[in-house]
């Protein structure tokens, strides 16, 4: 096991938290790490910043987001990983859609060449606002930009102005997107997420159509999702029950 | 050439998936079988479903893996989908149990057969539930009972896995004698300490040892259970290559499963050490797999 220690913690809504902490081995955009809080638990987060210091940003929702959600700088943080495919860096206009805190992996993306769609439940959910300049938001009821969803907005945009679309969220909402985007444009990538145990590809939790998120993904094409018809359809749960989406 | 062998089933070659790596869901078994495996063993399945442990459930410091999952699973009633996806491979699935007794583990076999696996996997590695802390497979008695119930219950094959946590390997192998087949070694139970935390690096402190690391002891009891038992035996534990199956086939191993070495050589393995064991029994002039079965056996 890893450790490293807090550099930074900073809460950046009512639930969620970045923190910062040097990294030895090199980080690449889209890829993500094994936190453990010891004696509690393990969970994946992504990288929100793969610049060192690192910077991870995560939701409190159980134990051990919490755990890590509250260390403090000076305080020992340890991980498992690097580990994943990252995405494909391009050097022209970038489009990344980001729900909730799955903005998070592709902030690492952000440049002056960057415009983003950022979706969440409601205004307070929204996050990072102040660090992309061509912003277009919306919220789900309508409390802060567009009222509806990812997509809404993305259908009043022009995708041949981008030479890479980027897109993380909930399978749903990325699902929505995907079918948009279908047949045309090829220059989109996904980022999944699905329940993650071992982090290393051998313990099948996070697998779609025999590929694992964790060690195949997480970060997959337009045309790979192509020939997973699990995509937005069904995955398996924590204890392995085939779940439909 | 051949590489068919017969363990109870025949298959088309000597390399089978090990049970609990990539093979809770269905299109992964599917797409493990389509890429070189002659058969896959399930994950195991009990009778209802279990969340197994919290993570972390792996803990992998390069040659040495620990696991403790907790034996999560979906539950036998919603398994049988997966089996179903599998099966579209054309390819043998064989189904790994775990039940606390003999009438739960021939309730799960049956259900097992009736989706259409051409085996039975008796994981015996599970919580003995009379006897706390002990495995069932330590208890040569419920061996005994609960292979010869799971025989008399089903008609497809019946293989015991056997775990080396044991004093003695050949009373527990006596025991299982009427199984079809013996699966030879489930990991070895192990821990590790992060000393910067000073916590144990598993949720469920104790775990099994895997990878590389156990072949040894793998070889080990393969030779010596095939010796003095003369039972076909399918060898398991740190197979990485070639040359790694092809000493547990000349220890006395039918079939050989591999897990942990997916994470270093990924799916593409199965390929791999099929054309690596053609390549040798070329240059070796051997046409016939089942002619290096148990050559090193004195």
């Amino acid at each position: 096991m890893n450790h490293s220690i807090v550099y930074s913690n900073v809460r950046i809504n009512e639930s969620t938290h970045s923190l910062r902490f040097f990294m030895e081995s090199p980080v690449h955009p889209g890829q993500f790490i094994m936190i453990w809080a010891p004696g509690i638990g393990e969970i994946p987060i992504s990288f929100s910043s793969v610049n060192n210091p690192v910077e991870i940003t995560v939701k409190i929702y159980g134990e051990p987001s919490k755990y890590i959600a509250n260390l403090m700088p000076g305080e020992k943080i340890f991980y498992r990983g690097p580990y994943g495919r990252p995405f494909t860096g391009v050097t022209g206009k970038k489009l990344i859609i980001g729900a909730g805190t799955g903005i998070a992996p592709l902030m690492p993306l952000v440049d002056n060449m960057t415009s983003a769609i950022l979706s969440a439940k409601t205004k307070n959910d929204l996050i990072f606002t102040d660090r992309i300049k061509n912003l277009y938001v919306v919220t789900d009821d309508g409390t802060l930009g567009i009222k509806g969803f990812a997509v809404d907005a993305l259908k009043q945009m022009d995708i041949n102005e981008f030479d890479m679309i980027y897109v993380c969220g909930p399978e749903i909402m990325m699902k929505s997107v995907y079918d948009y985007l279908l047949n045309k444009t090829d220059r989109v990538e996904f980022s999944l997420e699905r329940p993650m145990k071992c982090g290393i590809g051998i313990c099948d939790s996070c697998s779609i159509n025999g590929i694992q998120v964790c060690r195949d993904g997480p970060v997959f094409s337009i045309k790979d999702l192509k020939n997973m018809d699990e995509f937005g359809r069904t995955r398996l749960s924590f204890s392995g029950k085939r779940i439909y989406l | 050439m051949n590489l068919n062998v017969d363990i109870g089933i025949k298959i088309s070659n000597p390399f089978i998936l090990a049970s609990g790596i990539l093979d809770e869901n269905g299109y992964t078994m599917k797409r493990i079988l389509e890429n070189g495996a002659a058969a896959v063993v399930t994950k195991s399945i009990g009778t209802s479903e279990r969340q197994g442990y919290n993570p972390p459930i792996i803990y992998e410091n390069d040659p040495v893996f620990l696991n403790a999952v907790g034996l999560s699973n979906p539950g036998i009633d919603n398994f049988k989908d997966e089996v179903k996806i599998a099966l579209e491979s054309g390819r043998p699935v064989i189904g790994s149990i775990f039940g606390k007794d003999a009438p739960e583990f021939s309730e799960l076999a049956k259900k097992m057969e009736s989706y259409g696996v051409s085996a039975i996997e008796l994981n015996l590695s599970c919580p003995h539930v009379n006897g706390y802390g002990m495995e069932v497979g330590s208890d040569p008695d419920l061996v005994y009972e609960i292979v010869s119930e799971v025989k008399s219950r089903v008609k497809i094959p019946v293989f015991s896995k056997l775990s080396p946590n044991t004093s003695n390997i050949l009373e527990e192998a006596k025991a299982a004698e009427k199984s079809d087949a013996l699966v030879l070694i489930n990991t070895l139970k192990g821990m590790e300490i992060d000393i910067a935390s000073k916590k144990p690096v598993l949720s469920n402190v104790y775990g099994g040892l895997s990878g590389k690391c156990i072949k040894p002891v793998g070889i080990r009891y393969v030779y010596e259970v095939k010796k003095e038992t003369g039972k076909t035996v399918i060898g398991v534990g740190g197979i990485e290559n070639v040359n790694d199956a092809i000493e547990y086939i000349m220890a006395g191993a039918s079939a050989v499963q591999i897990g942990t070495a997916i994470y270093r050589h990924g799916i593409k393995i199965f390929n791999e050490l099929n054309s690596g064991l053609i390549e040798y029994m070329d240059k070796n002039g051997i046409s016939n797999i089942n002619d290096m079965i148990g050559v090193a056996i004195a």
